[in-house]
């Protein structure tokens, strides 16, 4: 217990003078709040965005009033079809009771042009069918025999800011977990072995299991840190940056589901990258070696992303990675829990750090490891 | 000759492919400096990284005061001081750190913690960059960085692996006269190396070792014989074989 802390001691007091971790903490801390600002920005501007209608014909009367309203800049062009390759948004041919419309479903400006200009027929031919019914004295209700009344389980705003977290944030906690430590576990590891202080270590009377565990700690600290420096950061920023015209937040509930799935897979990668730094001979091979891991943790990530309903049974969660981002969303979107699911997701994630410790072990203690090649 | 501090007998182990020790026998004592001497390659880091238990034999066996190095290895690591020329240090530590830090490891009580790395400190004249971080200092400086953790937890086996290979004249002597006063403390001080010229000087008895064999051991003045030197008494050693 005592070498532990000896070591876990030593090894954080090196990790806290690196400026590369200093820099990754500092970066993690800062780089949800800056894509935050940057797609509220967007989304703002797409909203405010205005679009032309490049037109030809008669408008009919009060339509002009409606388009200009939603944003929709009318411009008179001689071939409406041609404008609407290039030129403008949107094309349109007003006809004595129709209109005709181009445009080019590949560019995404024509798309919202299009979708805005529907909205607006949509309201324009509702007003007028029921101006004439009234002239002829029938109520306009006939219009709409059966009203829908909609009433929502939960707010939509609330539900569209929850599905933008539930995928955000795994995103956000598997890759801060992974970067946060990566360059301390490599340090520790791989570099033990270039700056030739491994010899040394080794030959002290400390158990080597407890090195390596001391080590562990360290680094399964650094990730949860910068995990937490940066989800903490996202969710200040949140409260201050208007996102979907609300202010998104996390439930206490799902904070803590969060915490918790932080600290298993912080456990586990920092295992795993510290038997991958043991396998290198040096930094540089040692982040070569951990490239891959990069794309074998986004992977589950972005099945949410993909799949946002994805809700597979049981035997899912006993995948590692894929089980924490799923667990995640259920408390974000469903703020509840699981707990079969948790419980599964917690001894999937506890059976492969054990396997990725044992692993570790082996490879630091192995004899090549202090032979020259 | 008193009895032998660190005992090898018929050692041999095979590296890859190659068959590195064949059977190396040889006793070194406490209060002698011990020469493990023999060409590059002739096999002397590879014996002493099994008599530090960094390395298992595959035959033979290693006694270090008594405790055997596979049966108990902890022992032994408590018992012995290694400097190599890889002068490897923790460049973000200061030097008292590093020194702290392998004599918590080594199990140096907290109490006398302190006590033991200023004395380590005091007795190498490191006293001047003692709070400096180690990637700040010079060879010379590391190297007794090096020397200071290999003792701060004061082993009664000393061993040295071309401990002067990175280091100016300098610095070499102020290694060697360590060596020297480690003998008068009554340790047992092992110097590797393959300078024939500088085991000569220093060393009390020598053992030479040549493809994994040991090709001549004893007093020092024994093994020169009528030669004009350690060197001249290797070469016609290894002619004759
Ligand atoms: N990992 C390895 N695989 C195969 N052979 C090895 C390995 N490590 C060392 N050897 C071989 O073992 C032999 C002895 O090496 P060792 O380092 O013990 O020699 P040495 O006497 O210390 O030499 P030097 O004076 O160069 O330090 C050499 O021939 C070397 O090529
Ligand atoms: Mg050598």
């Amino acid at each position: 217990m005592k070498t532990l802390a000896i070591v876990f001691r030593k090894e954080m007091r090196e990790i806290f003078r690196d400026r590369r971790t200093l820099i990754a903490l500092g970066l993690a801390a800062l780089a949800t709040p800056t894509v935050l600002v940057v797609i509220s920005q967007v989304s703002t501007k797409t909203a405010t965005q205005t679009y032309t209608v490049g037109y030809s014909g008669d408008i009919p009367t009060g339509l002009d009033i409606l388009l200009t309203a939603t944003g929709l800049t009318l411009e008179q062009v001689a071939d409406p079809a041609a404008a609407a390759k290039q030129q403008v948004d949107l094309g349109v041919v007003f006809q004595p009771a129709e209109i005709d419309e181009w445009y080019d479903p590949t560019r995404q400006s024509a798309q919202i042009a299009d979708t805005r200009l529907q909205t607006v027929l949509g309201q324009y031919n509702a007003a007028k069918a029921a101006a004439a019914l009234q002239q002829r004295g029938i109520d306009p209700g006939l219009l709409n025999p059966l009203q829908i009344k909609a009433h929502p389980l939960s707010s939509p705003v609330t539900a569209a800011g929850n599905a933008f977290l539930s995928f955000f944030l795994p995103y956000i906690l598997i890759t801060m977990v992974l970067t946060g430590g990566l360059s301390a576990a490599l340090d520790a590891s791989a570099g033990e072995r270039e700056r030739k202080t491994l010899e040394s270590l080794l030959l002290t009377p400390t158990p080597r299991s407890r090195i390596l565990l001391g080590k562990i700690l360290a680094v399964s600290v650094i990730s949860l840190v910068s995990a937490i420096a940066a989800i903490g950061s996202m969710l200040l920023a949140l409260t201050q940056i208007p996102l979907l015209g609300t202010h998104v937040s996390l439930s206490p509930l799902a904070a803590s589901v969060m915490v918790w799935l932080a600290i298993l897979l912080a456990g586990c990668f920092s295992s795993v990258t510290l038997a991958l730094g043991t396998l290198a001979k040096n930094f540089r091979q040692g982040q070569a070696f951990s490239t891959p891991l990069y794309f074998i943790t986004i992977f589950p990530a972005s099945i949410i992303l993909f799949i946002p309903d994805f809700n597979p049974n049981l035997a899912y969660y006993l995948i590692p990675i894929l089980n924490a981002v799923l667990v995640l969303r259920d408390a974000i979107v469903h703020n509840s829990v699981a707990w079969p699911a948790l419980g599964i997701t917690t001894a999937s994630l506890v059976a492969t750090g054990l396997i990725c410790w044992f692993a570790a072990l082996r490879l630091f203690t192995r004899e090549t490891l202090l032979i020259r090649s | 000759m008193s009895p032998a501090a660190v005992k090898v007998d018929r050692l041999e182990k095979t590296l890859g492919k190659n068959k590195v020790l064949r059977g190396i026998s040889m006793e070194a004592a406490s209060g002698e400096i011990f020469g493990l001497l023999g060409p590059n390659g002739a096999g002397k880091t590879t014996t002493l990284r099994i008599v530090c238990t960094l390395l298992a034999p595959d035959a033979g066996s290693v006694q270090v005061l008594g405790f055997d190095t596979m049966s108990a290895p902890e022992e032994v690591r408590r018992r012995v001081g290694v400097v190599t020329a890889d002068i490897g240090v923790y460049p973000r530590l200061s030097a008292r750190e590093n020194i702290s830090y392998f004599a918590e490891l080594s199990g140096v009580a907290d109490g006398e913690l302190k006590g033991r790395v200023d004395a380590v400190l005091n007795r190498l004249d490191m006293t001047s960059f003692a709070n400096q971080r180690a990637e700040s200092l010079s060879s010379g400086q590391r190297q007794k960085v090096a020397i200071a953790r290999a003792i701060v937890h004061d082993p009664a086996v000393l061993m040295f692996d071309e401990p002067t290979s990175n280091l100016d004249v300098l610095a070499s002597r102020e290694i060697r006269n360590f060596m020297v006063e480690s003998r008068g403390r009554g340790k047992c001080v092992i110097f590797s190396t393959h300078v024939l010229h500088d085991a000569e000087r220093l060393c009390d008895r020598v053992t030479i070792l040549h493809e994994g064999s040991v090709v001549a051991t004893g007093p020092t003045a024994e093994v020169r014989g009528a030669h004009r030197d350690l060197e001249d008494a290797f070469l016609e050693l290894v002619e004759k074989r």
